[in-house]
């Protein structure tokens, strides 16, 4: 026996959605506000910070992370999360300059990377959307098994491209801007159209609220978890171009570690629900760029890297602190 | 005298009376019968005696003092137990583990004295006459099992009251005669039952006195001897049953769809139905009927093992909602927060989440058709909504339940099921979705109700089809039948013998 539901009393409505509002507003623009707040003590706290420089030095160095958190941002709207992409990133790297050195051409290391990098997604979307695997423990096996394939064919250490001109990918620059930035904030506004103007992205927030209703909303489920790693994988290959060009190389055993969890750092401090349906995408824009400031500026006041993941730590837990919670 | 007695109890939700000066005695020693339809006020007058509600007014007796139970823990301390229609037992624990649970016995040193807890669990267990290895896995055991240790637990505590919600619901009628007999048993060594179901068969069989309960008021108490399951059912359903109907002025149309053969084990059988053009028909029972599953089957949102559906005389399959969606098969269900709207999406993308492809140019929505679409059914409906990108949470059940409709119409599917569509809905916006299910029927659509409100069925429905344990025990028309020959076949006191459909 259901009781029965009412409507609350019209009197109290006005006041109530004024707070709701203001509760709205600080809902979706409090890393916004932290971001500035973060800026702002930065450039007090050190004049160098402002510097032109050390700016776009702060998004070069954000931008591999940065694009590796877009895919994470997907993957923890549907309600799952992808350990693996540290690992794939890797593996990726390895398997692009083995074909740069077999073939000899820039076109097939990028194609073998994407296709590495999207496989590895599309695996890991099966085994959690066909399988019914926790995206936890799917992503832990392919955490596992792709380090173990790139250490493999590595032979455990760094692999150098042989070809001329692979490197000037990530070490050109348009104008005063390098190429990975702009890759970064490209994606950024792909990844922003895709998960707010299309069917698509629509699906994704809707099966990480409720993915019952969803199903019963008649959305494929199972093709849009699919898609969803599928994409996250492919982005991983972007930015294992990116970190594998800066060098000329890519170690198979230190390339990606613990990017996961950067990534899972940046796309929570941007406020993306851990449990999924509720996030966006300009939030772990600004996630990851908080996280690059903090860097920055440790870096620039010579605080020990010892203490840097304190600090880290301490700023994931405080953005889940503040962030409205239900 | 009585043992326990409940006297003049009113209770309210949002002001409205849901418990009305509602008596209630208890002797010791009997098994008394708590009677009642849907939404009646059973389980809320339980829910006091349990101390999960606490009454505006009126005083519970015990023994003739009065006493006040605020709290569960009150409530078990004066020796009621509860057990509720949802079993609370932990499948990953052992028997005697579950018995003890939060009460574990301990030896000198803290730990858990296992031997003195698997002792007593025997001992009650063979009290009851169930054979049961105490340290078998709960997860292992079957319903009547689980039901077993609940009613051990009642035992173990000396529970001098045991309330029993519409505990047969889940198990077999082997099974049922067992708990019976425990019934029997329990009632001679002087522990008093009350015995909450809707199956009048088993309350004649098994309880001494009865106490039904309509719209919040006592209906009727007494002895059972003195009655029959007619007048019972006449004290259930009222001689004033509201007579409203919605009715049609035109006749349905060509067969829409047909359902051959749908079965799913233990959970429905051999169904066959038709449905025409601009039809209503529903399909009442009481809970574990199987109604919900079987349409959830039809849907393409459950496995079913066999069976064929057929859309406008062709053959199709359905594994999917969405391949139903293609078929032209739309589902309102039920438990609208968990099935039917995304919390996290505003208004507007709940609306039009099944028909994004409506809304799409060159791959890309356009908001501003979407919006279009809002603005035109929030007219239609009535929806009462001011911003059309707020959360769909900030609307009441009636306005939420009308944007789910919404979103089946914007797909506009040819046959529309709505599951228990007035679930959690206030008086006058019922009125407005009844009205509006029957527009949409003028308009041609064929609608299938599902409701455990038989009235419902009556108000809306011409064709009405009764289920019972998985079964289409009847397909009756509205107009040669009545609620309480309803009843007779949702309880499975009654059945058409030749096959229906």
């Amino acid at each position: 026996m259901a009781e029965p539901q009412f409507e609350p009393q019209q009197s109290a409505k006005s006041q109530a959605e004024k707070r709701n509002w203001l509760s709205w507003l600080w809902a979706e623009y409090s890393v916004i506000i932290a971001f500035v707040i973060i800026f702002v003590l930065a450039a007090v706290l050190n004049p160098r910070f402002l510097d032109i420089n050390n700016q776009l030095n702060i998004l070069m160095q954000v931008s591999i992370i940065g694009i590796v958190s877009l895919g994470m941002t997907m993957v923890m709207l549907s309600g799952g999360i992808d350990l693996s992409v540290g690992s794939v990133l890797a593996m990726v790297g390895v398997m692009a300059v083995l074909a740069l050195n077999a073939t000899g051409s820039i076109p097939a290391a990028l194609l073998a990377a994407c296709v590495v990098g999207l496989a590895a997604g599309f695996i890991n979307g099966v085994l959690i959307s066909k399988g019914k695997i926790a995206s936890f423990i799917a992503t832990l096996g392919m955490m596992s098994a792709a380090r173990s394939i790139a250490l493999y064919t590595a032979d455990g250490g760094s692999v150098s491209g042989e070809v001329n001109g692979f490197s000037a990918i990530a070490n050109s620059e348009l104008g005063l801007v390098d190429y990975p930035i702009i890759i970064f904030l490209v994606m950024t506004a792909l990844v922003y159209v895709l998960m707010n103007h299309t069917r698509f992205g629509r699906y994704v927030y809707a099966v990480g609220s409720n993915e019952r209703a969803a199903v019963l909303s008649t959305i494929r489920v199972d093709r849009v978890k699919i898609a969803v790693y599928s994409i996250a994988g492919f982005l991983v290959s972007i930015a294992a171009i990116i970190e594998t060009s800066r060098l000329n190389s890519i170690s198979s055993s230190s390339s990606g570690q613990l990017y996961e969890l950067d990534a899972i750092a940046a796309v929570i401090i941007g406020g993306t629900r851990m449990t999924g349906g509720r996030g966006k995408v300009i939030g772990t824009f600004f996630g990851v760029l908080i996280l690059g400031i903090l860097n920055n500026m440790m870096n620039l006041m010579n605080v020990s890297p010892h203490l840097q993941g304190l600090v880290k730590g301490l700023i994931i837990v405080v953005a889940v602190l503040f962030q409205k919670r239900d | 005298m009585a043992f326990i007695s409940m006297e003049t109890i009113d209770k309210s939700f949002h002001q409205v009376r849901v418990l009305n000066q509602v008596n209630l005695d208890l002797v010791e020693g009997e098994i008394h019968a708590l009677l009642g339809e849907n939404g009646a006020g059973k389980s809320t007058l339980m829910n006091i005696l349990g101390g999960v509600l606490q009454p505006d007014s009126g005083t519970i007796y015990v023994n003739g003092a009065p006493v006040s139970i605020t709290t569960p823990a009150d409530s078990q301390k004066l020796g009621i137990s509860f057990i509720h229609q949802e079993l609370n037992v932990v499948s990953d624990l052992r028997v005697y583990e579950n018995m003890f649970l939060g009460s574990e016995i301990r030896n000198k040193t803290g730990f858990p004295n296992v031997k003195a807890m698997k002792q007593k669990t025997e001992d009650v267990l063979s009290r009851l006459g169930v054979s049961l290895d105490p340290s078998a896995y709960v997860r292992d055991l079957g319903t009547s099992h689980k039901q077993f240790i609940e009613i051990s637990k009642a035992l173990l505590r000396d529970s001098s009251v045991i309330i029993m919600d519409e505990p047969t619901t889940a198990l077999s009628d082997h099974e049922i005669g067992r708990l019976f007999e425990l019934m029997t048993t329990l009632k001679e060594s002087g522990v008093s039952i009350i015995y909450i179901s809707h199956k009048l068969k088993e309350i004649n069989e098994i309880c001494d006195r009865y106490t039904v309960l309509r719209d919040g008021f006592i209906a009727g108490t007494g002895s059972l001897e003195e009655e029959d399951p007619e007048s019972i059912t006449k004290m259930m359903v009222g001689r004033s049953v509201s007579q409203e109907r919605f009715t049609r002025e035109h006749e349905p149309g060509d067969e829409v769809m047909r359902v051959e053969g749908f079965s799913k084990t233990g959970l429905f059988h051999d169904i066959d139905f038709t449905i025409r053009e601009g039809e209503i028909a529903g399909f009442t029972g009481l809970a574990g009927d199987g109604r919900t599953e079987l349409f959830e089957a039809l849907f393409g949102f459950r496995k079913k093992d066999s069976g064929s559906l057929y859309v406008h005389e062709k053959k199709v399959a359905v594994n999917h909602p969405n391949q139903a969606l293609r078929a032209g098969i739309g589902l309102v269900p039920k438990d609208r927060k968990e099935n039917a709207v995304i919390q996290d999406l505003s208004i507007v993308h709940n609306l039009t989440l099944s028909s994004l492809r409506h809304f799409e140019k060159g791959g890309f929505l356009t908001k501003k058709q979407e919006r279009k679409a809002f603005k035109q059914y929030k007219q239609d409906l009535n929806i009462k909504a001011h911003d059309p990108k707020a959360l769909i949470a900030s609307l009441s059940g009636g306005n939420q339940q009308k944007v789910v409709i919404a979103k089946w119409l914007e797909v506009n599917a040819d046959v529309i099921i709505f599951d228990n569509p007035t679930q959690g809905i206030d008086v006058g916006a019922k009125r407005e979705i009844y009205q509006h299910i029957v527009s949409l029927a003028e308009q041609g659509k064929s609608i299938i109700i599902l409701s455990s409100e038989a009235p419902e069925v009556l108000k809306l429905c011409s064709r009405i089809y009764v289920m019972y344990k998985g079964e289409i025990t009847a397909g009756l028309n509205r107009d040669d039948t009545a609620e309480d020959e309803i009843m007779a076949y949702a309880t499975g006191s009654k059945r058409m013998v030749e096959s229906i459909g």
